[in-house]
């Protein structure tokens, strides 16, 4: 039986789990080969995360499972996203939906986030978190390689109000040797499509000489979605199977920057300790709206936030926003 | 006001400490700093050459700066161990590799060493799973013997009271009467400490689970020139005395204790009654003060409240001051720090200038160079 979920339409049986090993064939349906399994519950920011337009400031839990459909070289989460799901089992977590938002709110956070592996391989899990999460107005967000079919990508804007997609590459050969996946036009089409439902903002990982080329491409593709899609370029940390790859160089990736920087008005380069492009514009008088400082990888937090109502305080401009400003020790549960 | 250097590899910043605000320096020991950052990339937690970059970037700066306190921090052994749990002849490699640019430095530095494991690690026999609790358990991944407990039911209580792995329960009240007379923010406490039997682990929220974790080391070991040191407490006492005619290095080993230690030791207490220190910032804190620090940064705490949009030195993990009455604040000659064991040390130690890998969760995220004068 073919699975609809990702693009790779792997063919299910009862012991054949396909490219994500954790969807299985049973009685004639496609099922989750471990509902309800989380490898972590952690706290974070949601600028770590990175989320710079969607309820700046609030704290989040932040969950995964295990499995990805892609096998991207540089995978930063491989021990959990690339390992045999069946091995990992005997170390992940076992909440109910109810649960786990219960643990969101005891912890004082103000949403969930998917944020380790990809959600795509454990949709139904996270459909029934979202119902419980949605009944006590916590909010959900996620990051995803959408490398999703239509249906599933429906499912994700159904769960998950404000959204981190990595768009890693254009380039079919690129995708092929970095990510393990044939092209990138699935991921184009969800990224228009989850554009038109929910918040998005987009991140690249540019890896020097590789697919820094591309990236006038990907802001002409963004400006052609939305303009005020926030792109977040990080600087590539090298790890997995890229851990001896030399660091990109900041001066030349921001160098190559700037003309994207004349028809993108969020556009954010970190990924690195105390990125200078982390703060947020005002597009019409350029005042300083957002201010934030990096820690980098997964590390970036609020400073000062400038923009009551998402709204430049110098020139009034709005500024594209998901949600308000949480203040981090504001009661969790409900933004 | 002391300033932090961040090398990215190939890109420098400097920072305010406290605040994180950008500032423009090139004084000469600015510039000094960067050159030593720019010179030794850190290669990264678990590569082999993450001690010899200890060694290279420590006796560099020797020769640039001259100091007449050094304190370092061998690490490598400790993650490796922590998080690959090798065969214990591979232990015994990764350690007697430690030891060997212990003596590198000792050799071409002129230095009289003392040097101090932190305490043996051991395999974990089982992790203690409080995410059931209808209260909050607040573990962390660094420190696997405590965890704070905060409304606990009664219910949980006696889920906790039946469970194998846990050694006792402390209340607040209790832990403070352990530890009379040191400063203490009451609030900041956990309601309850519950303390894990040797060799089981609270499990922390995050992903990589250690595979092995410290001993209950009552004892750690003291190797060098001091007399007379019995307790954790004594130790920055007697190298203060020693620095009066020797140039010292205070050396810390990590996941070291008295089982494999290579050079003659005495041993010292390492905590109080059942408490025993793990290697991290109140260890760290007590060895550079002379008093135990369990209240600075108490296990269990709820550090999160803390790391709001209004905390200070960012660059610190979740320290958020510098204090007093440390080895190098009380110095008053020349001092400086390097290891492999990041963000915390530019802090705990209060030497001239620290330089420390910058690498979280074992992400490399490049090098951190402080100065505090």
């Amino acid at each position: 039986m073919k699975c609809n979920y990702c693009e790779w339409h792997c063919e299910l049986e009862n012991e054949t789990y396909g490219v994500c090993r954790m969807y299985k064939e049973d009685g004639g349906v496609i099922k989750e080969r471990f509902p309800n399994k989380w490898c972590t519950y952690s706290i974070s920011r949601a600028e770590s995360l990175p989320f710079y337009h969607a309820y700046p400031g609030s704290r989040c839990m932040t969950i995964g499972t295990a499995g990805c459909n892609m096998d991207c070289r540089y995978c930063s989460n491989a021990f959990a996203a690339k390992e045999d799901p069946l091995k990992l089992q005997s170390t992940m977590y076992e909440f109910s939906p109810e649960e786990l938002v219960k643990m969101a709110i005891k912890r004082g956070c103000h949403t969930i986030v998917f944020n380790v592996n990809e959600p795509t391989v454990s949709l139904p899990s996270l459909l029934s978190v979202s119902r419980a999460a949605k009944k006590a107005g916590v909010p959900m967000g996620c990051l995803t390689n959408a490398y999703t079919t239509e249906e599933a990508t429906e499912l994700l804007a159904d769960i998950f109000s404000f959204i981190n997609i990595s768009l890693k590459g254009l380039d079919s050969n690129f995708c092929r040797e970095y990510l393990g996946i044939p092209g990138s036009k699935p991921v184009i089409r969800n990224i228009e499509r989850l554009a038109r439902k929910v918040h998005i903002e987009v991140t690249t990982p540019v890896i020097q000489s590789v697919n820094d080329k591309e990236l006038d491409k990907i802001a002409d593709f963004l400006v052609s979605v939305n303009k005020n899609i926030p792109w977040h370029v990080f600087r590539l940390l090298p790890e997995h199977k890229m851990k001896d790859a030399i660091y990109p160089n900041i001066e030349a990736i921001n160098a190559s920057l700037e003309k994207s920087r004349r028809i993108l008005p969020y556009i954010y380069f970190h990924n690195f300790v105390g990125s200078d492009w982390v703060n947020t514009m005002c597009p019409q008088c350029s005042s300083v709206v957002i201010e934030r400082f990096s820690l980098g990888c997964g590390g970036d937090k609020l400073s000062n936030f400038y923009c009551r109502d998402n709204t430049c305080s110098v020139c009034g401009c709005i500024i594209p926003i998901h949600g308000e400003h949480v203040a981090w020790n504001s009661k969790g549960g409900a933004v | 006001m002391s300033l932090a250097i961040i090398d990215a590899r190939e890109w420098q910043n400097v920072f305010d400490l406290r605040t994180g605000l950008k500032r423009m320096d090139d004084s000469p020991t600015v510039r000094l700093v960067k050159e030593v950052l720019d010179k030794h990339p850190f290669p990264g937690d678990l590569d082999e050459r993450a001690n010899h970059w200890v060694t290279d970037t420590a006796l560099d700066v020797l020769e640039r700066y001259n100091p007449n306190f050094v304190f370092l921090t061998y690490a490598h052994q400790y993650y490796a161990m922590r998080f690959n749990q090798p065969n214990k002849a591979e232990q015994q490699r990764l350690i007697a590799e430690a030891f060997k640019e212990v003596e590198r430095f000792e050799k071409e530095s002129g230095f009289t060493p003392v040097v101090i494991g932190t305490g043996d690690m051991i395999e974990v026999k089982e992790y203690i799973d409080l995410s059931g609790l209808d209260g909050l358990a607040v573990t962390s991944h660094w420190l696997t013997r405590y965890a704070g407990l905060y409304s606990m039911t009664k219910g949980d209580l006696r889920c906790l009271k039946e469970h194998g792995g846990i050694e006792r329960l402390v209340t607040r009240e209790e832990f403070i009467e352990l530890f009379s007379g040191e400063p203490v923010i009451a609030e900041r406490l956990p309601e309850l400490l519950a303390v894990a039997k040797e060799g089981y682990c609270f499990r922390s929220t995050l992903l990589r689970r250690p595979l092995m974790i410290p001993a209950h080391n009552y004892c750690i070991p003291v190797s060098g020139p001091l007399n007379g040191v019995t307790a954790i407490t004594d130790i920055v006492g007697k190298v203060e005395e020693a620095l009066w005619n020797k140039k010292i290095a205070l050396i810390l080993m990590e996941g070291v204790g008295c089982n494999d230690f290579l050079r003659p030791y005495t041993t010292c207490s390492n905590g109080k009654e059942w408490y025993t220190y793990e290697n991290g910032e109140a260890q760290y804190l007590t060895i550079t003060t002379g008093r135990h620090q369990v209240f600075a940064y108490p296990a269990g705490t709820r550090s999160y409240l803390e790391d709001d949009e209004n905390k200070e030195y960012p660059f610190s993990g979740y320290l958020t001051s510098i204090p007093e009455g440390t080895i190098g604040d009380r110095f008053g000659g020349r001092s400086v720090a390097v290891g492999n064991r990041s963000m915390f040390m530019h802090i705990l130690t209060g030497t001239d200038i620290a330089f420390e890998c910058f690498a979280r969760n074992l992400s490399n995220q490049g090098c951190l160079g402080v100065i505090h004068r």
